[in-house]
């Protein structure tokens, strides 16, 4: 049908467009990226624009380690030390954890589950370009302070935005992070539901609940955690936004307002937030060392419980930020023994990863380095939090460096180091290349080096009384050299970047085919392609035991020793059977390609613009201009024909 | 047995030492907010606590997984391609072993932090006379500290100052002192007039925070005569890092005698003039 709209010459505008969703359906062109709907490329979407906030980020981390490195700083100013370490935070949690977590999402979990794609594929779409608009408006935020006279515009309140400074604070810095944030947090709610839905729902047959891959349990779990915590903030942001643009009191002391409800709202989103941060790395190690060991994962059931354990038990902690504002004996007690509690399902975890290696037949490779790091780190990760549960010492450690490193060796250590195992081993599967070995292993290294050299000097930083977020000290606090090595450590990451960057770009240049199987791998992603062609699977499997596909190529003796199944075995049969089909994916129903998401999503930072600027700048229409193109989409979206 | 527990207790020793050494190289007493060389029964106790019932068993735990995790490296490394190893789905009894062990090591460790938790927690002692009261109050970005009941002959009460001098300009910065009788209990109440800060001296006590629209209460004390350098530790915006005080502990005739000395210039006074900073910022 398309084609022979094509081919008549015409050059009306439905036509054009017509032309360009042929464009689309044939994956070519820029175009078939704005409107595609397909999981992969979404994923591969979220992945690069994730990456590369990162480095911009990173470049942020640098700047704050460069004013650091020696006693009376001189390289920023107090005022762009401020906002940079503000955005570094929010830049890091919003901007790359998270969407290049929902990148896996995105990638692998219609694979992992024997599906053709997500439940809501524009919804999914829609996510992404939210993700997109949200990161962008919140980084305009630093050219409205007037960049050309160099000064910075960007918000200047810390990631957490503790109230009443947030509303103290002057210029639209704040505003933009609010918006912006807001903005992040419909993308993530749509990301949530799309997911739960989809692994609920769009299961292969035999994909029992139990048999489904633990990185399936840990996306399903993020979801849930999402769904319930981004209303919490989403409150919380009105009410500040409310209060600053309104002149409404509900943070603010003179006129009865609370400053503390604000830290109650923040970290009950925020804690839940943590584990949704780690939660999806903690899903990638579970499915890397498995097959890195070729033996199923070590108490699989124990991993599940405790992942579901963690989420529940995280909604009972938040207070542990909060030690030192006073909130009494009990309240102190009381989230001292929830927070050392949430402790057991985490060991839990790290016992059963370790049994999934021991014993088994260790294949090197880089994926393994990074999920071993992962567990090294995320260890020490892990003993610190328990030190911050001692809240009499945690009144000495609280808001100094040593909860600066302490969470960097969760989200750093942990999060990034599992989704760098991540990007290591599923990389062959979406590009047809495996990453060079050697180059990663260099970007290892240099990135295990230079993170160790760069936070454990910071440990100890804040037991010699270093408070987070001062842009200078003095000469005699004793707080030099380590802080000397702390920068040194940040640069090497940064090499480690660098080696990383010039590995995807080597690698991706290398003839060298990866073939469908590179790493003998376990779950159904393993038994397509790669890469993956639109349609994912010719035909929907049949699942028939967890690591279905190890089940296709191993049997097991009376000793439970796996005994490869030889080529032309029961599976092969059926496998063939589908294959006239699968050459071109000719009969299988696809999505159609939209662009109505990605309108919907432009409408929504324009109207927070129109917010921010209805007064100052008489901007108040453009809240109404946003607010029609994002119904425009919606109802364009809506009334769209499944297929033309 | 007896032999094996000899060894165990000898690695455990060598590692804290190896911690200590650590800690010791990098930092010395003389760092100014060193918080392990408390020279308050408040630090002290929150340091031994860290030390006791964290540090120790969290080195140990930290050594087995690194080793066992090493050793599982080296000795399960893949040596030929065609490895088939045994197919271990898990195993019940370790599950429950390493779900309980831990829960039963954090209930043991909740105890001397719940009991710290309360010592620490109580109101100061504002009825024992020999109390020094002392009212906080964070603006941004420096302290001022008022003693109620050292008043002047028209009534006002000593209250000192600091200055935060120019933003991005450390070294004019004038650190408000409290100048404290040593052994004698401080009993602090903190407020802030406009964003949330926090009151610290790291050798004498943990933090608490200064919120306005709300009083939190403390108490510390040194016992040892000497200046103990603090600083806010909640981020309180531009100068943040200049919020510096103080605190001068001095033996109860030199208290008595500063007390006197401030009273006769009247009430209020701002403090360092001209002194040098304890913590030095540029030359």
């Amino acid at each position: 049908m398309a084609r022979a709209i094509e081919q008549r010459p015409g050059t009306t505008m439905v036509e054009a467009m017509r032309k360009l969703r042929a464009d689309a359906e044939s994956y070519q062109g820029i175009w078939s990226w704005l409107t595609t709907v397909d999981h992969k490329r979404i994923g591969i979407m979220y992945g690069v624009t994730a990456f590369s906030f990162f480095l911009l980020g990173g470049v942020e981390a640098l700047l704050i380690r460069l004013q650091l490195t020696t006693a009376n700083g001189g390289v920023l100013d107090p005022d762009a030390y401020n906002r940079l370490f503000t955005m570094h935070g929010t830049t890091m949690i919003f901007l790359v954890v998270m969407p290049l977590s929902a990148a896996f999402f995105n990638l692998l979990i219609p694979l992992l589950i024997g599906a053709r794609d997500v439940a809501f594929p524009r919804l999914n779409a829609f996510s992404f370009w939210v993700f997109l608009a949200g990161g962008l408006f919140m980084n305009a935020s630093f050219f409205t302070g007037g960049i050309f006279q160099g000064k910075l515009g960007a918000p200047d309140a810390g990631w957490f935005g503790y109230a009443p400074l947030s509303l103290v604070s002057t210029g639209q810095g704040i505003d933009f992070w609010a918006f912006g944030l807001l903005i992040l947090g419909i993308s993530s709610m749509a990301a949530g539901f799309n997911f739960i839905v989809t692994i609920f729902n769009m299961r292969a047959p035999g994909m029992t609940l139990l048999r489904m891959p633990v990185f399936v349990w840990m996306t399903l779990v993020t979801s849930f955690l999402i769904i319930f915590a981004m209303p919490i903030i989403t409150v919380a942001l009105f009410e500040l936004l409310f209060d600053r643009l309104y002149g409404a009191n509900f943070f603010n002391m003179a006129a009865g307002g609370k400053p503390l409800l604000w830290q109650h709202m923040f970290w009950l989103f925020g804690h839940p937030e943590v584990y949704i941060l780690i939660l999806p790395a903690m899903g990638i190690i579970s499915e890397v060392l498995p097959t890195f060991s070729r033996k199923p994962l070590f108490g699989y059931p124990f991993v599940v419980l405790s992942g579901l354990a963690i989420a529940f038990m995280s909604w009972g902690v938040w207070a542990h930020h909060m030690y030192t504002t006073g909130l009494g004996t009990i309240a102190n007690s009381a989230f001292a023994v929830s927070t050392m509690l949430i402790a057991v399902p985490t060991g839990i975890k790290i016992f059963s990863w370790m049994g999934t290696l021991w014993g088994g037949s260790i294949n090197l490779k880089t994926p393994l380095y990074f999920s071993v790091g992962f567990i090294s780190m995320f260890v020490i990760g892990g003993l610190t939090g328990v030190m911050h549960t001692v809240v009499p010492s945690d009144y000495q450690q609280q808001d100094t460096y040593f909860v600066v490193a302490h969470f960097h060796q969760v989200l750093f250590g942990g999060a990034m180091f599992g989704l760098f195992a991540g990007i290591y081993y599923w990389f062959p599967k979406f590009t047809g290349r495996l990453l060079h070995e050697g180059w990663g292993k260099l970007h290892f290294w240099l990135m295990f080096i230079g993170f160790n050299i760069t936070f454990q000097p910071m440990m100890i930083l804040g037991l010699l009384g270093m408070p987070r977020r001062i842009y200078s000290y003095g000469s005699g606090t004793g707080w030099d050299a380590l802080n000397m090595l702390a920068t040194a450590g940040a640069f090497l990451i940064g090499l480690s970047i660098l080696v990383f960057m010039i590995n995807v770009f080597v690698s991706l240049r290398r003839n060298k085919r990866a073939g469908d199987d590179p790493w003998d791998g376990r779950t159904l992603e393993w038994s397509l392609p790669s890469p993956v062609p639109p349609y994912n699977f010719a035909e929907i499997p049949t699942v028939r035991a967890r690591d279905d596909f190890w089940h296709r190529k191993y049997a097991e003796d009376e000793q439970g020793r796996p005994v490869p199944i030889v080529a032309g075995g029961a599976y092969k049969v059926e496998e063939e059977e589908g294959e006239e089909e699968a050459e071109t994916g000719h009969g299988i129903h696809m999505p159609s390609p939209s662009f109505w998401p990605l309108i919907a999503a432009i409408g929504l930072p324009i109207m927070a613009a129109g917010f921010i600027y209805q007064e100052s700048a008489n901007l108040l229409p453009m809240i109404a201009i946003g607010a029609v193109i994002t119904i425009v989409g919606i109802y364009g979206w809506a009334l769209e024909p499944a297929s033309e | 047995m007896g032999l094996q527990r000899t060894h165990l207790r000898l690695a455990v020793t060598a590692l804290l030492v190896a911690l200590l050494v650590l800690l010791v190289g990098c930092g010395t007493v003389d760092d100014p907010q060193n918080t392990f060389a408390a020279e308050g029964d408040v630090a002290r106790k929150q340091r031994d606590l860290l030390i006791i019932w964290v540090l120790g068993p969290a080195t140990v735990i930290l050594a087995l997984v690194f080793g066992v995790l090493l050793y599982t490296l080296i000795r399960f490394r893949r040596k030929s391609e065609h490895e088939l190893p045994k197919q271990v789905h898990g195993n019940n009894r370790l599950e429950i072993a390493w779900t309980i062990a831990p829960a039963i090591l954090l209930l043991v460790i909740a105890v001397p932090t719940i009991d710290a938790v309360i010592d620490l927690g109580r109101a100061p002692d504002f009825d024992d006379p020999l109390t020094l009261r002392v009212n906080v109050t964070g603006q941004q970005f420096s302290w001022a500290f008022q003693y109620p009941d050292l008043v002047d002959a028209d009534g006002n009460p000593l209250t000192v100052f600091g200055s935060p001098g120019t933003p991005g300009r450390p070294e004019t910065v004038i650190p408000a002192e409290m100048h404290i009788p040593v052994d004698r209990e401080i009993g602090i109440t903190l407020e802030s007039v406009d964003v949330i800060h926090s009151f610290w001296v790291p050798k004498l006590a943990g933090k608490l925070d200064a919120i306005p629209g709300r009083t939190n209460r403390m108490f510390l004390n040194a016992t040892k005569p000497g200046s103990y350098s603090g600083q806010c530790a909640e981020f309180c915006g531009l100068q943040h890092a200049d919020m510096r005080l103080i605190v001068v502990a001095e033996s109860e005739e030199d208290f008595q005698e500063w007390v006197t000395d401030q009273l006769e210039g009247g009430g209020a006074t701002r403090s360092g003039s001209g002194e040098p900073d304890l913590v030095s910022h540029g030359e």
